[in-house]
């Protein structure tokens, strides 16, 4: 089977909605995404109007996640009024293009919150595991 | 080397050695200690003056032969079978204009300078995006049409710091959104291992390694300093200046062996030649980068005189008067530095006397062949 095309091909339409999306391109277990834009009401699967950069949720050997953005084009489409996605904002937030996202500090938090329990769960297994001991 | 004596342990198991020997043999070869350029001064304004690309430039002494040799019919499918033209006397003379900027095009040095600065560049802090993620964001711009040294590279740390990158993630960025040909994402062996590039150098594949590292480093990189100045040093402990003749690599190893003011062996190696020319150039070179020759304005006007002569390849079976009154000059002046300046005195003045003896049988010989010819 042949790619989705990238970038290009998707019909255009000038006063139909334009949104700024993730689009999901690796395979089974190995996500990979397209930063694209598109009509609001298409499906992902459809062609796209254009591709503005690419995002690899799965870390490489550094341990990194890399994303590319076409600012320019990406300022170009918001100036056209398209609608951005939370998970575009999100990382358009991290890269200091955007504002940060209330979701990425609520998912910052979570995480602490979790890690912070996680310590006191095995602080208090330790605690137990002494008093059994003597 | 370790391989053999490995080699001669199978064989005679009498002969003992054991691998601490082993090791201590091979790594007696990696003395050569690379230096780069990365003291106060910069290089780059002396290398870019037009004063010192035209010496190192002369100093290359290009052979169209070499310059213009087959490499490899890499990239060709089919070679091209060469064409022979009759040409008048202007259309030679054009034809030997594009030549010589083919030449130029061909011969351009990779830039001397200075080692690059790391990039220390936070551009906001945010501690309340601790925890968000492990792993590192690093975003790069890709929008059309920017240099790959203006591209915005920038990295979101796990404590939420956001700053710009530094130059060997740039670069490897760079390379994986916008590919190099010949560039590798990772280093390649023969520079990564010391024991490689040592192996290359001693089958003195110079001309290999510098191609190479051009291809693979930035010039402001400390790994492609390193490198060449390995390399450089490599080929002036051997002498085997020739090799690198007409190639773009010889003016950057004049300009390395001079600034490091190393290059009495460059000179000495010139005047066995019997280029003394270039070995006034090479003085003049000297005055230029560092100003502490003994008779340096005087080598400089010399070399004012010398720039405009064609380029000696080869020994002259005969000399016209002003060859000879220039030549007499140059070892004058060379004759100074010498006592002046030079730190292989003796070995020097031996080769400059032999240089004188041969020459004075060339100048009898010349004035002998006018006086046969009627000529005065």
């Amino acid at each position: 089977m042949s790619l989705p095309p990238a970038s290009g091909t998707g019909r255009y339409f000038a006063r139909a909605a334009k949104s700024i999306r993730l689009i999901r391109q690796g395979c089974t277990n190995r996500p990979f995404f397209h930063i694209s834009v598109t009509h609001r009401r298409r499906l992902n699967s459809q062609p796209v109007i254009e591709q503005l950069g690419s995002y690899d949720p799965m870390p490489n050997i550094n341990n990194e996640k890399l994303v590319a953005l076409n600012l320019e084009r990406i300022k170009y489409w918001l100036g056209q009024g398209a609608h951005v996605t939370n998970p575009v904002a999100e990382l358009l937030g991290l890269s200091g293009f955007f504002p940060i996202h209330p979701r990425s500090y609520m998912t910052a938090w979570r995480n602490r919150r979790t890690e912070r329990e996680n310590l006191a769960k095995l602080e208090e297994q330790k605690a137990k595991e002494a008093t059994t001991a003597s | 080397m370790s391989l053999i004596f490995r080699r001669l342990a199978r064989n005679n198991p009498r002969n003992i050695v054991t691998d601490a020997q082993i090791l201590i043999i091979s790594s007696r070869k990696l003395s050569l200690v690379p230096s780069l350029y990365d003291g106060d001064q910069d290089p780059a304004p002396k290398f870019f003056s037009s004063n010192v690309q035209i010496l190192l430039k002369r100093l290359t002494r290009p052979d169209f032969n070499k310059v213009f040799r087959k490499r490899t019919n890499h990239g060709f499918s089919v070679l091209k079978t060469p064409s022979y033209k009759f040409l008048t006397n202007e259309e030679l003379e054009e034809e030997i204009a594009k030549a010589n900027e083919k030449a130029d095009r061909l011969l351009q040095m990779p830039p001397v300078v200075k080692i690059q600065q790391h990039i220390e560049d936070v551009l906001s802090n945010d501690p309340a995006l601790i925890g968000y993620d492990t792993a590192k964001y690093i975003f790069t711009d890709i929008t059309f049409g920017v240099a790959n040294e203006h591209r915005i590279i920038i990295e979101r740390d796990p404590d939420g710091t956001l700053r710009s990158c530094d130059h060997d993630v740039r670069k490897r960025l760079n390379q994986a959104y916008f590919p190099l040909n010949g560039r590798k994402l990772r280093e390649p062996l023969m520079f990564a291992d010391i024991e490689k590039l040592n192996s290359l150098l001693d089958r003195e594949k110079y001309e290999f390694v510098l191609d190479r590292a051009c291809v693979q480093y930035e010039p402001d990189e400390p790994s492609y300093q390193r490198v060449t100045s390995i390399t450089y040093q490599h080929v002036d402990s051997k002498s085997k200046y020739e090799l690198l003749r007409s190639t773009r690599h010889f003016g950057p190893m004049t300009f390395y062996l001079t600034w490091h003011k190393s290059m009495d062996n460059l000179m000495l190696e010139l005047i066995q030649g019997g280029a003394v020319r270039e070995a006034v150039l090479l003085s003049a070179l000297r005055q230029d980068i560092h100003g502490d020759v003994a008779n340096g304005d005087v080598a400089r006007t010399l070399a004012q005189q010398i720039l405009p002569t064609p380029v000696q390849l080869t020994k002259p079976e005969t000399l016209t008067e002003e060859d000879i009154q220039l030549d007499s000059k140059c070892v004058e002046c060379i004759e100074k530095y010498i006592t002046g300046t030079s730190s292989m005195k003796s070995q020097q003045e031996l080769a400059l006397q032999g240089f004188r003896e041969y020459y004075q049988q060339l100048i009898d010989l010349s004035r002998g062949l006018k006086k046969a010819h009627g000529k005065q």
